[in-house]
Formats: structure tokens, C-alpha cells, sequence
């Protein structure tokens, strides 16, 4: 089982650039090796930013622990 | 591949930083002459650019501007691309093809990727050079060559001539005036302004009004080491434009990649605003930008006032006072950033 802190380790360094903006990230919950977030404040209604964020989240998260499986956004 | 869109010299963009302007007026002055060029520089930093404002510059302008980037082909059919072939020299050979040096005729010819060209074809290619003539593969006829030859390369050639990979006088005919064009990541002032410049392109031809940058996302992209160079930046800035919906180009429309990227980079501590509003004095900044460029103009000009002054679009005495008003001593000690 996955800790929160590792994943919440790897959203940081983006954060704040997030929070420059106005929005954020917000890890919703880790279920065993995959992990469900959020997005936040400015840019969390824009469907682009789903796709161009998540996606570079999800490799950066899979990059850096090797058991991640999945992100999922809620 | 991307259709190379008409050039004009208006849409070459000049960043802020010293190196580039340098390189620009080199562009100016070697424009002029006839001697060939070797544009140096990693993959995207725009060498062909450069070799489209060289020719777009020169005499040769309204003659024809022949690329061939000679990593695409293979041995034997670099030499056909670039020489041309007869009817029926080879199996498939049905009818008559001019070479680029012919159809560059009196124009420019720009041989990019010149580090690719294996050794063999390097001899022939010293030949055409040397005797300023060209024979067809499978043909007798000789026909002259009235090009400028630039050349273009990712890699050190000095370096490749030392390993044995180029040829040492194949080298010197090429290498009359080098060029040297910087990694984007060594000169991050420029990213702003390229990023603006893009962003605006790109919403023009999408037919939408140009969306602001956030400064979240120019802190990312002035951070971030871009080692596909401007044309990596240039790529991320249609996507966003692209992809944008609301209007001003946030975080959220950068790859993540970028982001974590910038992220492991320290801030460069450049001149854009933070996001949370802070006082800047404009008179200070202006003052900044004024005396880099002064300093910059001095040391392009080799501390001849006059010719700094000119460079600047301003008069010999307007420079005086404003050196005296900088506080900028003698050029020798003028600190420039490079």
C-alpha cells in the first residue's frame, strides 16, 4: 500500500506553480497502489487542463514510484 | 514534418539577450558576403533561420533558396538529391532530375545536417565545392555551379575532424564564417519574449484573440531547460493555443512535463513579476534595460561611440548623455551580461 506522503511528495513540486495560478491539486485518496485527485480553483473547469496535467502527472507519479498504477480524477 | 512557412524577415525575432543580438548583426555583415557559413547549434535553436535571413539579405535574394536536410537521405540518394540524375542511370532513373546545386542556381543552398554526410560522399561533395561544377549521376555533361553554400550542424565539426568522422579539407572549405547559435536554455531572457511571439502566431491563425500569459507559466518557462530548444517552445505554445478555452493561457494548459521540469531548475532570478503583486519601480527597469543595451551596443561597436549610437538608432550625443545618465563608465568597464 502506497503512503499518501510519497504521492503528495511528487504533487508538491508542481504545486506551487499550481498555486501561482490560482488552483491547486488535491489528492483525494491512495487505494492501494493508484491514487484518485482533484483539481482546484482556476483551471479545474477546463477540460484541456485535464488532459495536458493529469496525464504528465500520471507518468511524472509512475516515474518516481515504481509500484504507481493509476491516477484518477475525480 | 511541418510545411515551412514563407518567410520574411519581419518574423524573425530578435531577443533581449546580447548573444543573440550579436549573432544577428554577424548575420548582417557575413549577409553581404559570398564566402560560405557553417551555422553551428543543437536541434531547434534555428539554424535554418539564420540561413534563410543570410540569403533573404544578401544579392542572391530574389534567387532561389534550395534546403536539403541530408540526414533524410541515404548514401546513394543524397547523391542524386544533390547532383540530379540522367534518364536511365539507374533502374527506376525514368526521366531527367536536376540536382539542388542546379536548382539553387544563383541562389543560396543550404546543406543541413551536414554531420550526417558519410565520408564517401564527402569526397564528391569537396569536388563540386573545389571545381564550382557539377556532373549528374550518369551523365557527361558538366554544368557550372553558381550557389552560396551554407551549411548547417548539430554537431562540433572541429570535433568530428579530430575523430577521423569529417573530412579535414572539406572542413576549411566550409568553414569560412562560423556561427555559433546558443541553447535556448543559455539564454532564458529571450523565452518571454519568443513565448509572447509564438502565443500571438499561433492565435492569429487559429482566428482567436491572442490569450495573455499568466506569469505562473512564464516563471515555468523561463525555468524549464527546453532541450528541443525554440522549437520545443514554439510546439508547447500551439498547443496551448490549441487547447486554451478561457482566454489567458494558465498553468493548467502547460505539460506537466514542462512543469516538473521547470521545478527541479532553481529560479533564475529573471526580471518577470511574481504572481503575487509586487511593487516594481518601471523607472528602474528601464534603467536596467538601458544600460544593457548601451553596454551591449558599446561592445559590439568595440567602444566606438558612433557606431554604438548607430546601432541604437540614436545620435552620438543622445548616447553621451545617456551613458552619463546610466552611470556607465568606459566600455571596459561596462558589465555586460552574457
Amino acid at each position: 500500500m502506497l503512503s499518501r506522503a510519497r504521492v503528495e511528495s511528487v504533487l508538491d513540486r508542481i504545486r506551487p506553480m499550481m498555486q501561482a495560478d490560482g488552483g491547486d491539486i488535491e489528492l483525494v485518496e491512495v487505494n492501494g497502489n493508484s491514487a484518485r485527485v482533484r483539481l482546484v480553483g482556476m483551471c479545474s473547469a477546463c477540460p484541456s487542463a485535464h488532459m495536458t496535467l493529469f496525464m504528465g502527472v500520471e507518468m511524472a507519479l509512475r516515474d518516481e514510484i515504481q509500484e504507481f498504477e493509476e491516477l484518477q480524477v475525480v | 514534418m511541418r510545411a515551412p512557412a514563407p518567410f520574411s524577415i519581419e518574423q524573425v525575432v530578435v531577443g533581449e539577450s546580447p548573444r543573440m543580438r550579436a549573432i544577428f548583426d554577424l548575420v548582417k555583415v557575413v549577409s553581404r558576403s559570398e564566402s560560405s557559413v557553417i551555422v553551428t547549434g543543437e536541434s531547434g535553436t534555428g539554424k535554418e533561420v539564420i540561413a534563410q535571413m543570410l540569403h533573404h539579405l544578401s544579392a542572391r535574394r530574389h534567387q532561389p533558396f534550395v534546403t536539403v536536410s541530408c540526414a533524410l537521405f541515404s548514401e546513394t540518394l543524397i547523391e542524386t538529391e544533390l547532383f540530379g540524375h540522367e534518364r536511365g542511370a539507374f533502374t527506376g532513373a525514368i526521366r531527367d532530375k536536376p540536382g539542388r546545386f542546379e536548382l539553387a542556381a544563383g541562389g543560396t543552398l543550404f546543406l543541413d545536417d551536414i554531420d550526417d554526410v558519410p565520408l564517401s560522399m564527402q569526397v564528391k561533395l569537396l569536388r563540386v565545392l573545389q571545381n564550382r561544377q557539377v556532373e549528374r549521376v550518369g551523365g557527361t555533361r558538366t554544368l557550372p555551379v553558381n550557389v552560396r553554400v551554407i551549411t548547417g550542424t548539430k554537431r562540433d565539426l572541429k570535433k568530428m575532424v579530430a575523430e577521423g568522422k569529417f573530412r579535414e579539407d572539406l572542413f576549411y572549405r566550409l568553414n569560412v564564417l562560423p556561427i555559433v547559435l546558443p541553447p535556448l536554455r543559455e539564454r532564458r531572457e529571450d523565452v518571454p519574449v519568443l513565448a509572447r511571439h509564438f502565443v500571438r502566431r499561433f492565435a492569429r491563425d487559429r482566428g482567436i484573440d491572442t490569450p495573455e500569459i499568466s506569469p505562473a507559466v512564464m516563471d515555468a518557462f523561463t525555468r524549464y531547460s527546453w532541450p528541443g530548444n525554440v522549437r520545443e517552445l514554439e510546439n508547447a505554445c500551439e498547443r496551448m493555443v490549441q487547447t486554451c478555452s478561457c482566454g489567458t493561457v494558465r498553468v493548467g494548459c502547460v505539460a506537466a512535463s514542462v512543469l516538473f521540469g521547470a521545478a527541479s531548475n532553481p529560479r533564475t532570478g529573471l526580471p518577470v513579476p511574481a504572481a503575487a503583486p509586487q511593487p516594481i519601480s518601471l523607472d528602474d527597469r528601464l534603467k536596467q534595460v538601458e544600460s544593457n543595451l548601451i553596454g551591449w551596443a558599446l561592445k559590439v561597436a568595440e567602444g566606438n561611440k558612433s557606431r554604438a549610437a548607430a546601432l541604437l538608432n540614436i545620435k552620438r550625443s543622445t548616447l553621451g548623455d545617456r551613458i552619463a545618465r546610466c552611470g556607465l563608465a568606459e566600455p571596459a568597464d561596462t558589465a555586460v551580461e552574457v
